[in-house]
């Protein structure tokens, strides 16, 4: 043990190492392993726990961006819808409103038209009454004499005959 | 330096019959340094971590990680024995760099030296590693178990034991021995380099004595684990 000697072996020492070693031990155990783990364990747990509350957030937010974009394209269909059927309406309206427009016009020629023809004949009534008498009175300055009734229009129808 | 190259660590002082040498102090040193650090790591844990609980927590978690990977289940209870060895032989090789070891005396020796350059120091680790290995193993796999490891009715087994008996005690030797020779090998190294010209010229041997303390740190724990999980292993059916 010679070798032991020069080297300076001491028993004492050697246990001295071996406590200071468990001592140590002790201490790191209880101020830093211990905590240290523990924290560790901890924050991959929340940060486990953030990852799945995350997806979950994205899961329901594109649930809702989904059930957005149905309203919408139904908006749209509607807005689409009302803005169809108005046009309709108005063309509808302006159909009508030229018809309406055209039978007035129509009523309104119409009735010119028979306006114009009760003066006519009114006129033409006229004449003929007019015109009888100058007959009547010019058979009178012919003939000289005035023809019983009956005579008098048989004569005078004559004329008109004649005349027309 | 004419305390750069001796094998034994030097005596400050008795505390009883315990001598204190100047590896056993910077040992306490170190045990200090690295239990105030802790605890100011995790003086207020906070889920958001900050500062110097977030070096702790990116040291721990790296250790933990490559235990786990190693040990499965059994990380709960080699994790922290892993890491004390690991951690304890980083911090005092390292501290056996900083200024002032070797240099400052006390009573005409020098008041610091790198632990691990005292072969005290590292046998007593490794002495501490072996135990533990053979404790865990008895734990895990039951006295019976343990002892059909080492021996064997047949007689080729029976030698084979025997072999492996042996080998456990060079684990001791090697575990010991190498952290000491390369420590101690840095020492003398840095030493010699800096009697030759103090300036700049040992500033790349530091570097090396730096990666040097960090890979034998690792390499002690990383075997001590190996070694604690194949003990406690069961013992394959022949």
């Amino acid at each position: 043990m010679d070798i032991l000697n020069q080297f300076g072996i001491n028993p004492l020492l050697l246990a001295a190492q071996v406590v200071n070693f468990f001592i140590l031990l002790f201490i790191l155990k209880r101020f830093l392993y211990k905590p240290v783990l523990k924290v560790l364990e901890e924050r991959k747990k929340k940060i486990e726990d953030s990852l799945k509350n995350a997806e979950e957030i994205e899961r329901k937010l594109q649930e809702t961006n989904e059930k957005i974009d149905r309203m919408m394209v139904k908006t749209a269909d509607e807005i689409q819808k009302m803005h169809d059927e108005a046009k309709k309406d108005r063309d509808v309206l302006k159909e009508e409103g030229k018809a309406e427009a055209q039978q007035l016009a129509l009523q309104i020629i119409k009735k010119g038209e028979e306006q114009a023809k009760a003066e006519r004949e009114k006129m033409q009534e006229e004449l003929m009454s007019h015109m009888a008498e100058f007959v009547v009175a010019g058979m009178e300055k012919v003939i000289g004499k005035v023809l019983n009734e009956k005579a008098q229009r048989e004569i005078v129808e004559k004329g008109i005959k004649n005349l027309s | 330096m004419e305390h750069g190259i001796v094998l034994k660590p030097e005596i400050l002082g008795y505390f009883k019959s315990l001598p204190i040498t100047n590896t056993l102090l910077v040992s306490w040193m170190a045990m200090a340094v690295l239990t105030i650090v802790s605890i100011i790591a995790t003086w207020r844990v906070k889920i958001i971590p900050s500062g110097l609980q977030n070096f702790a927590e990116a040291v721990i978690d790296w250790g933990y990680s490559t235990v786990e990977g190693l040990s499965g289940k059994k990380t709960k209870v080699f994790f922290p024995l892993v890491m004390t060895f690991f951690l304890f032989i980083l911090t005092v090789n390292w501290m056996g760099l900083l200024p002032g070891f070797g240099t400052i005396t006390y009573k005409g020796e020098p008041l610091f030296r790198s632990v691990n350059s005292d072969l005290n120091m590292t046998l007593g680790l490794a002495l501490l590693s072996a135990f533990l290995t053979h404790f865990f193993a008895v734990k895990y796999l039951g006295i019976k178990n343990y002892l059909l490891k080492w021996v064997a009715l047949n007689p080729i087994f029976l030698f084979v034991g025997i072999l492996e008996i042996i080998s456990e005690f060079t684990k001791i030797v090697s575990l010991s021995f190498r952290l000491f020779g390369n420590i101690f090998a840095g020492e003398v190294v840095l030493s010699t380099v800096s009697g030759i010209f103090a300036f700049v010229v040992p500033l790349p041997f530091y570097f090396l004595e730096i990666i040097v303390g960090f890979v034998q740190a690792a390499v002690f724990a990383m075997l001590t684990l190996v070694f604690m999980i194949l003990l406690s292993e069961k013992h394959e059916a022949h």
